[in-house]
């Protein structure tokens, strides 16, 4: 922190006379919010990222009587993803670049404050829209010392009060003409509020910052990729799972991995969600892919994409990291949530691990760490149409490649068919849920394989090469079993049991599940689909206990809060992201997989673009 | 794949639905065109796609009207395939220079073949490179001193792979994401400002560093070689149930053939036959 403590604590005195409770420290304030189920203060409900709520109105016996109870349209197109915050009975909500942001009022369900984006001096908003890769959607806001907090398209990063909706202050995190954008929500924790970078495509080399909640100026910034001292990695004291148990990572980790200045535009962004773990003063999160996407131009591991983070809240210091998949081969980015739980856990040396850490990334592997110390317990397949692997060393921590589906095995004029996942992961970035009740993880589940053709000539700013192509389609293949079926199911609905690393049960679902889930005390799971669905299920059974279609594709994440006694679920729908974005993909022509070409005609019958907040309940008698 | 029938289907339903007759209505020969690319377009008309397009435009009778938007990831979603909203009529029609067999347009047949060359500043000490071959001959101390650029993506950095020439290789993003400034113009500034002596580039780029450096810069094209695939045919991109209109477009490219081969050659642009 850069300014003086002193004309800090009387800045937060002064705040405190104004809000109700009394805090010494911005976290203390969220941490109160978060104890209070009305709320739904972060992107995960909570620090750890459950997505869990105590409230227990909505139940797996009422929740068949849930009705839509007033709508909002946020006069936007293109895709929605994250999800309302509720903060002392204001909803918060927002839209993709350029964005919007709604104050709503509960009780009168009227505007209290509107933000509109306008562009910094010098930012064109079509060079930023040009710049970001997959819609231009973003994942959410963050509350904290009164104020709300958007990493905006452009890579600004911006405070507005959360009363009146005014600027505080705006920062540059990033520069969009380098490439740089943001898609993520941020979290504030402690005095400090953090967000991550988008840009693989342009060779962004990602990093993660912290900035003084007061003011926005930076606190620190670490990479993902390089010199020892910006990853902020001690090559004594920074360990990583290998060989059995953690070691430290040693002199330049990152660099020996990499061939001549490769790792200069190495990727590794961090565009995903972030954890904290108050006890252990330690942020979670993952760094993507590396940017170059062929291969076969990267020999190495290239570390320390793809891999799993714990560092220090304070001064940003690596306290430990994994890689989940050295050099990636498959387009398999790392960014997924970490979801921190607290579980029993022995493992096969019989030590007891209680402070985990689980993980479920787009390479089809659910994993568990001991979070404290960053040791390996878990990895198993989440969806057992995975092959890429045949499974990850518990000893080494790496995944077991299979020559046939790698993409490189075969040269670059080989076809590589029936990878599983394809590219979109069989999870991608909506996050889980995790009930401490059935001690179960819920995962949005994506149930694609991809063929991957090397041929296919691609053009970029006026330059030929001979990229790939991915033919995305339904993996055919039974979720929990592995065993080839002729079902067309693109999405699956997965109850996992992170102790065991063992599917505990599944639905099938029609289509690619987009949409962040939310567990709670009532025993209900409630999430959205692509085709615009809100769909509840019992969380011990999975039976479908309700449904209701909005006028869009749901890939927005569903929260749920109270407000004078009664219990909410609010979900945004408009179609979009990756997974709307379908003529991105190139679904008019003949090449493409039927799977995607199938998604896409499916999309269609079930409605356009379009951007609408949905709240439900139950009748009032 | 069997089931690659059922979206073949899709396109031939599609063109019996859009008799030939309507592949131009209107007055104008709407292009999707970069504003700032060169030597490809800009929104003075000062590319050697611009000039096509007129020429292609005042065969047909009709005036240019761009659509702009930088030629980047989202370009064709931007541009080829967007829409206006209220008319539902689309913002361009063609696109004047894909590669062949471009996923996500249907291309006509190629109207020229370039190949990546090797391009130098002359008067830094490498002046004796004839072939990029050279490159490998070269001394370790000489390679120490190599600033040639290592484009990702580019099949330039297999080929730096492939001759053990990526750890003196300067990384460089084969995309800039400021749409001021291209890939050309940037090459130009790091080998003005000293950053860079030297890359290998697609021909058009080569061509323009020469023409805007009279003299300055060697252009040598570099040959395909095992997994390096550096000739490439363009051609006109459109949309893929556009059937009617690609078959126009191929009729004006065999008619206009020497007349575009002469804008290629005024703009440089190394050919392969």
């Amino acid at each position: 922190m850069k300014k003086p403590v002193k004309s800090w604590l009387i800045a937060a005195s002064v705040a405190s006379l104004l809000a109700a409770p009394v805090v010494s420290q911005a976290n203390a304030e969220v941490e109160k919010l978060i104890k209070e189920a009305a709320n739904w203060a972060t992107w995960g409900g909570d620090y750890a990222g459950t997505r869990y709520s105590t409230l227990t109105q909505i139940n797996s016996q009422t929740a068949k009587s849930l009705q839509p109870v007033w709508t909002f349209s946020t006069g936007a197109l293109r895709g929605h993803e994250g999800g309302p915050l509720v903060v002392n009975g204001t909803i918060y909500i927002h839209t993709g670049y350029p964005h919007k942001i709604y104050a709503l009022d509960q009780d009168t369900q009227t505007i209290k404050w509107e933000y509109q984006y306008s562009p910094d001096q010098g930012t064109d908003p079509t060079q930023v829209i040009s710049v970001m890769c997959c819609d231009v959607v973003n994942r959410g806001l963050a509350y904290g010392d009164g104020k709300i907090f958007i990493a905006q398209g452009d890579a600004t990063l911006v405070a507005l009060d959360a009363t009146t909706g005014k600027q505080v202050w705006r920062i540059k995190n990033g520069d969009p003409k380098l490439g740089q954008t943001n898609t993520n929500a941020p979290i504030v924790v402690k005095d400090k509020v953090i967000t991550g970078i988008s840009g693989g495509e342009f060779g962004v080399r990602g990093y993660i910052a912290a900035y003084n909640i007061k003011d926005g100026s930076l606190a620190w910034k670490a990479y993902s990729i390089g010199p020892d001292d910006d990853l902020k990695v001690d090559p004594e004291k920074t360990t990583t799972w290998t060989d059995g148990k953690v070691a430290p990572v040693g002199k330049d980790s990152s660099l020996k991995t990499w061939q001549g200045d490769q790792w200069k535009i190495g990727g590794g962004t961090t565009w995903g969600w972030y954890s904290y773990d108050a006890g252990l003063n330690s942020i979670y999160y993952g760094s993507g892919n590396p940017s170059t996407w062929n291969p076969v131009q990267r020999p190495g591991d290239n570390k320390w994409s793809m891999t799993i983070w714990s560092r220090d809240v304070d001064t940003g210091k690596a306290n430990w990291v994994y890689q989940m998949t050295p050099h990636d081969e498959w387009d398999y980015d790392g960014i997924n949530e970490m979801t921190l739980i607290d579980l029993p856990l022995k493992d096969a040396n019989g030590k007891e691990h209680t402070k985990l850490l689980t993980h479920f990334d787009r390479n089809g592997f659910g994993y568990t760490l001991d979070r404290a110390t960053g040791e390996l317990l878990v990895a198993e397949k989440f969806d057992k149409a995975v092959n890429w692997a045949t499974h990850v060393d518990l000893k080494s921590g790496r995944p077991q490649v299979v020559s046939q589906y790698s993409t490189q095995a075969g040269g670059e004029d080989h076809n590589q068919k029936g990878i599983c996942p394809s590219a979109m992961g069989s999870k991608n970035q909506p996050p889980v849920t995790f009930s401490p009740k059935t001690k179960l993880i819920y995962i949005p589940g994506n149930h694609t394989c991809m063929d991957y053709e090397p041929f296919q000539v691609e053009y970029t700013a006026g330059q030929p090469y001979v990229g790939a192509t991915l033919n995305i389609y339904p993996a055919k293949v039974n979720v929990k079993t592995g065993q080839p079926e002729e079902k067309l199911h693109m999405g699956s609905f997965t109850a996992w049991d992170p102790t065991t690393g063992k599917i505990a049960w599944q639905f099938d679902e029609p289509f690619s599940l987009w949409s962040g889930f939310v567990s709670t005390a009532g025993d209900v799971v409630i999430y959205g689909t692509l085709e615009g669905y809100l769909k509840v299920r019992d969380a011990n059974t999975g039976a479908e206990l309700y449904k209701f279609k909005t006028p869009s594709g749901i890939i927005g994440n569903v929260s749920t809060w109270a407000h004078n006694g009664k219990q909410y679920v609010g979900v945004l729908s408009g179609l979009g992201g990756w997974a709307g974005v379908g003529e991105a993909a190139g679904l008019e022509g003949a090449t493409e997989g039927l799977g995607a070409v199938g998604a896409y005609k499916g999309l269609k019958a079930h409605g356009k673009l379009g951007g609408v907040f949905t709240v439900f309940a139950l009748p009032n008698n | 794949m069997k089931h690659r029938a059922l979206p073949l289907g899709l396109g031939l339903l599609a063109l019996s639905l859009a008799p030939s007759a309507q592949a131009w209505e209107g007055k104008t020969f709407k292009v999707c065109a970069d504003p700032n690319n060169p030597p490809y377009s800009d929104k003075k008309g000062q590319g050697y796609e611009n000039k096509i397009a007129e020429l292609l435009a005042k065969e047909l009778g009709k005036k240019v009207e761009y659509t702009w938007f930088p030629q980047r990831m989202g370009f064709i979603r931007n541009t080829l395939r967007s829409q206006d909203p209220e008319t539902e009529e689309y913002k361009c029609d063609v696109i004047i220079g894909m590669p062949t067999g471009a996923e996500l347009v249907a291309t006509t047949q190629p109207y020229y073949t370039s190949t990546y060359a090797l391009v130098y500043a002359k008067k830094r000490g490498w002046d004796d490179i004839e072939s990029a071959d050279d490159l490998d001959k070269l001394p370790e101390s000489r390679k120490a001193k190599l600033k040639i650029a290592m484009y990702d993506g580019s099949p330039a950095t297999t080929w730096l792979l492939n001759h053990k020439l990526v750890d003196y290789a300067v990384p460089v993003r084969s995309m800039t994401a400021d749409a001021t400034v291209n890939t050309a113009q940037s090459l130009e500034k790091d080998i003005k400002d000293g950053k860079l002596d030297m890359a290998i580039v697609w021909g058009p780029i080569a061509g323009y560093l020469e023409l805007h450096n009279k003299g300055g810069f060697e252009v040598i094209p570099v040959k395909s070689e095992e997994g390096v695939k550096f000739e490439f045919p363009i051609s006109i991109g459109v949309r893929i149930p556009d059937k009617a209109r690609k078959e126009e477009l191929n009729k004006l490219i065999e008619k206009n053939a020497s007349a575009i081969q002469k804008i290629l050659k005024d703009y440089r642009v190394p050919l392969v036959d």
